[in-house]
């Protein structure tokens, strides 16, 4: 249907480039510090991970949907994707019977633009469906985890609360194995089975929902090939002549070509997102850790290609092919892209779909296309896998029983598979009221528009797919993207655990991300870099990489 | 400071007549016709002085209660400075005071060690001294320039003009600026067409400083000579008339009559910008910070926001926090005591 949230890494990925404090690769990728003590309970410490026999101990039984098949099934690590037209009239129920009682209940949830007022008539429909009363705090998603510090610090924490990976940082990621429930005794086993659509999330999702050594988050499953994308303007690409560059040279001397200040045309934005991908460099965070072929546990810092990325970045800068308000960090990438300004910019999969579908009534030329992230050298790149799971929905600690059965409620129904009247209701709201159906197709109004806007997506995922049934080809390109990207991927060590660092390190790498702005724009020296790199050892990262060592001996590899 | 009568540190009563406030407490007394003793000296019963200004107290009440409210009882926060404060080791971040271990003066010598600590202070009171030298003194000018429009009409348009800016958020002052001054902007796309290329002051470390400083001109010169219009609007005309009546020219009016008529007002607001000279804006540098680098744009108030909000490293950015706090004390009563050498009020007298 639409963009949808669950979608390999558009969740992650709508967050605003503007505020970004994680890199939004770091976002999907890593920077999900995670917990516990290995199998310990509430009691016990809220550092380390849970793996192997004794995380699946705590995970719920899957039960595959057998709604509709994907035309696109994933491989190489894609999301799938569904191309042919749905018939809207056929769509199956998932949620037969309605699993919430009704007592009202509070959640907590991101949101990136202007949330619709509460009692709206997407929110009713959807309450009415799911038989639950949600009050919805909808707080800006671009300045989320600073809200959620302070409620996490408060004695009034929400019945629900929506974490992004990207926001355990500094001791949020402590605070969450502390402050939310373990959902055990609900889920585990069987149990999930008065919840099918949750049953139906892959058990590798529900692995990254271990906290603290319990099941403590609903999972927004993504796909481990999810990148961010070089995209490029191929009405543009075409009418001038240019050939994609497929080398880390060969985008540079077309950068030089292509922009030209005095027409107003630069090649690209901020590609530094892109360059770790080009030089094969981890996320942030904890899957920025890895055993190297030489048998030594890195982090991405210690990488050569960090540097390289860096400095591949910074010739950018240099050379004068980056537009200035991308090197003054004002405005939106996406809009001068779509103005024709830049003809390079790089975002998660979702921008995909949604500048396709902003510019296809006004701009009838534009083409969105991703370009393939070529090796540095020309070759084959190395690129690293994304977490299963990178957004959680979590519970907290003290609710009672009706408010949680309410929550799970709430969950599975926004976890509805592809093909279902759940999922339409969820992605496009009420028929006549949020959308009219023209030529088979779904199509938003302004009401629409307005209010079916994320909050319910953000609970819960069925596994990633893509679906776009007003533009099925763009669903396919993102697909085969993925494919032919995923044949290059590699797991870090970490892969597939959820880890919480101990909150002695909180702030250990939490200088890299200004020095990186900072480095590629001119501001800083390399020998500043490599002074940041020694003194992260210095003062902590050996310890914390004697940690993780002990961490992936006791519970294995993730690769 | 002695609104109090009998403070003295000599415990003597001083006679009604010397002590100005006495007076002014008599009239009130009589107006209130409080009978007896009161009257008599300096010595008024804190029974009776609530009593005569309890309209007083009453109106004065929802503003204190705030204060406290928003401004001493959050102080007590503080304390988190002496700590490894973490928020959620209890129920709540209040109750996590008293669960967070005690390690004395540790985030003070951390901060001292801190290189980056010391970038900010410096690059602050470099911002302060600029905007002291180049800010300061323009509101003043305004005001007399806008003083000495006769023609109404011409003033109010000139007034509203000057004041708009204030109103914009600095989102908007540093995106006009983008446009103007960026890499991309008006001045340098009309370069670009002449053949110059390169043009962006934006981006320039070295200049930020300069930049800043232009911004805060353009957003608040306007609105800061509201305080020294009505200075000037007190000063009496037959001031004006009598030196004129004497042979002084414009300027020796400006310089004999004006002036000194704005001097307490200027030594007010200089007394209290010095008290706050660590203070020299938040939002307009965090916007700026990625296009210049940290290096130039860091300011001890960024310093502590990226610190505490952003990082999570509370106690560290309190006891910067603190450290600033008491450094602008130190300051106001340093300032204020110069004022009193130049035989001005400054904010308060002993």
């Amino acid at each position: 249907m639409t963009p949808n949230a669950a979608s390999a890494s558009s969740g992650p990925s709508r967050r605003s480039f503007l505020a970004s404090t994680a890199v939004a690769t770091a976002a999907v990728a890593g920077g999900m510090p995670l917990l516990s003590a290995c199998g310990g309970s509430d009691g016990g410490s809220r550092d380390g991970t849970t793996s192997g026999k004794d995380a699946d101990k705590l995970l719920p039984t899957f039960v595959a949907s057998a709604v509709a098949k994907p035309d696109l099934p994933s491989k190489n690590g894609s999301a799938a994707g569904y191309t042919s037209k749905v018939d809207l009239a056929a769509l199956s129920a998932s949620v037969p019977e309605k699993l919430g009682t009704g007592a009202p209940f509070k959640i907590m949830s991101p949101f990136w633009g202007s949330p619709p007022k509460a009692g709206n008539a997407y929110y009713k429909a959807l309450d009415a469906a799911a038989g639950t009363k949600v009050t919805w705090q909808n707080q800006d998603g671009n300045t989320y985890g600073e809200k959620l510090g302070a409620v996490l610090a408060s004695s009034s924490i929400p019945d629900m609360v929506v974490v992004p990976g990207w926001e355990l940082v500094g001791k949020i990621a402590n605070a969450v194995t502390a402050k939310f429930m373990d959902l055990g005794p609900y889920l585990a086993g069987d149990k999930v089975k008065k919840y099918p659509n949750l049953a139906a999330i892959p058990s590798d999702a529900w692995r990254m929902g271990i906290f603290g050594g319990a099941l403590r988050g609903i999972p927004m499953p993504g796909a481990p090939a999810s990148w961010i994308v070089p995209y490029y303007r191929k009405d543009i690409f075409d009418q001038k002549g240019y050939s994609v560059p497929k080398s880390a040279d060969e985008f540079l001397s077309w950068a030089k070509e292509a922009t030209s200040a005095k027409a107003k045309v630069w090649a690209c934005g901020d590609m530094n997102w892109t360059a770790w991908g080009i030089f094969g460099v981890r996320g942030s965070g904890t899957v920025g850790w890895d055993i190297g072929d030489d048998g030594k546990l890195t982090y991405r810092v210690e990488q050569p290609e960090y540097l390289e990325a860096l400095e591949w970045t910074r010739k950018l800068f240099d050379a004068g092919v980056v537009h200035p308000d991308d090197k003054a960090r004002s405005g939106d990438a996406g809009n001068r892209f779509t103005a024709g300004q830049i003809l390079v910019f790089n975002s998660d999969m979702s921008a995909w779909y949604g500048k396709t579908a902003e510019q296809a009534a006004s701009n009838p030329d534009f083409v969105i296309e991703g370009m393939d992230i070529f090796g540095a050298d020309g070759g084959d790149p190395t690129l690293w896998a994304s977490q299963p799971a990178g957004i959680w929905s979590l519970i907290r600690k003290g609710a009672s029983k009706e408010t949680v059965e309410n929550a799970l409620a709430a969950a599975n129904f926004a976890a509805a598979p592809y093909g279902t009247k759940e999922r339409m209701l969820v992605d496009y709201g009420v028929e006549g009221t949020h959308y009219t159906v023209k030529g088979g197709v779904p199509v938003k109004n302004d009401l629409g528009n307005s209010e079916v806007v994320n909050a319910w997506v953000m609970l819960a995922a069925p596994a990633a797919y893509f679906a776009h049934p007003d533009f099925p080809d763009v669903a396919r390109k993102q697909v085969e993207w993925q494919q032919r990207m995923g044949a290059f991927m590699k797991k870090t060590s970490t892969f597939g655990m959820n880890i919480v660092e101990p909150s002695r390190y909180a702030n250990l790498s939490s200088q890299f991300e200004q020095l990186e702005i900072d480095y590629v724009r001119g501001n800083k020296k390399l020998s500043d870099v490599q002074q940041a790199i020694s003194t992260w050892k210095s003062s902590g990262g050996d310890k914390l990489r004697d940690w993780y060592k002990e961490l992936i001996e006791k519970n294995g590899s993730g690769n | 400071m002695s609104l109090t009568a009998g403070s003295r540190p000599d415990g003597s009563r001083p006679p009604a007549a010397v002590e100005e406030p006495t007076a002014a407490v008599v009239t009130a007394v009589v107006k209130d016709r409080v009978p007896g003793k009161a009257g008599r000296a300096g010595k008024v019963p804190f029974r009776v002085r609530l009593r005569r200004d309890r309209a007083l107290i009453l109106m004065t009440l929802p503003v204190i209660v705030l204060l406290l409210l928003f401004n001493y009882v959050p102080l007590l926060g503080n304390v988190v400075a002496f700590q490894e404060y973490d928020p959620y080791v209890s129920t709540n971040g209040v109750t996590a005071i008293f669960h967070s271990p005690w390690v004395g003066v540790e985030q003070f010598s951390r901060m001292l060690d801190d290189p980056l600590f010391w970038d900010a202070t410096q690059n602050t009171i470099v911002l302060f001294l600029l905007q002291l030298v180049l800010f300061f003194p323009i509101p003043i000018a305004l005001a007399l320039v806008i003083n000495s429009v006769i023609r109404p009409r011409v003033r109010a348009v000139a007034q509203a003009i000057m004041y708009l800016p204030h109103f914009f958020s600095w989102v908007l002052v540093v995106t006009v600026f983008q446009q103007i001054f960026g890499g991309a902007g008006i001045i340098a796309q009309t370069l670009e067409q002449h053949g110059w290329s390169g043009f962006d002051l934006m981006t320039n470390a070295d200049l930020f400083k300069y930049l800043v400083t232009a911004q805060a001109v353009w957003k608040d010169a306007g609105w800061g000579i509201i305080v020294f219009l009505a200075a000037l609007a007190a000063v009496s005309t037959d001031l004006y008339e009598a030196a004129a009546m004497d042979g002084a020219g414009r300027w020796r009016r400006m310089w004999h009559v004006t002036l000194p008529a704005l001097r307490p007002v200027i030594a007010l607001l200089l007394v209290l910008r010095v008290g706050d000279a660590l203070s020299v804006g938040f939002e307009q540098f965090l916007l700026q910070r990625s296009a210049v680098g940290a290096g130039a744009s860091e300011v001890l108030d960024t310093y502590v926001w990226n610190m505490g909000i952003q990082n999570g490293d509370f106690s560290y950015a309190a006891a910067v926090g603190l450290a600033k706090g008491v450094i602008g004390v130190c300051l106001v009563l340093g300032a204020n005591k110069f004022a009193h050498l130049l035989g001005e009020q400054g904010v308060y007298k002993k």
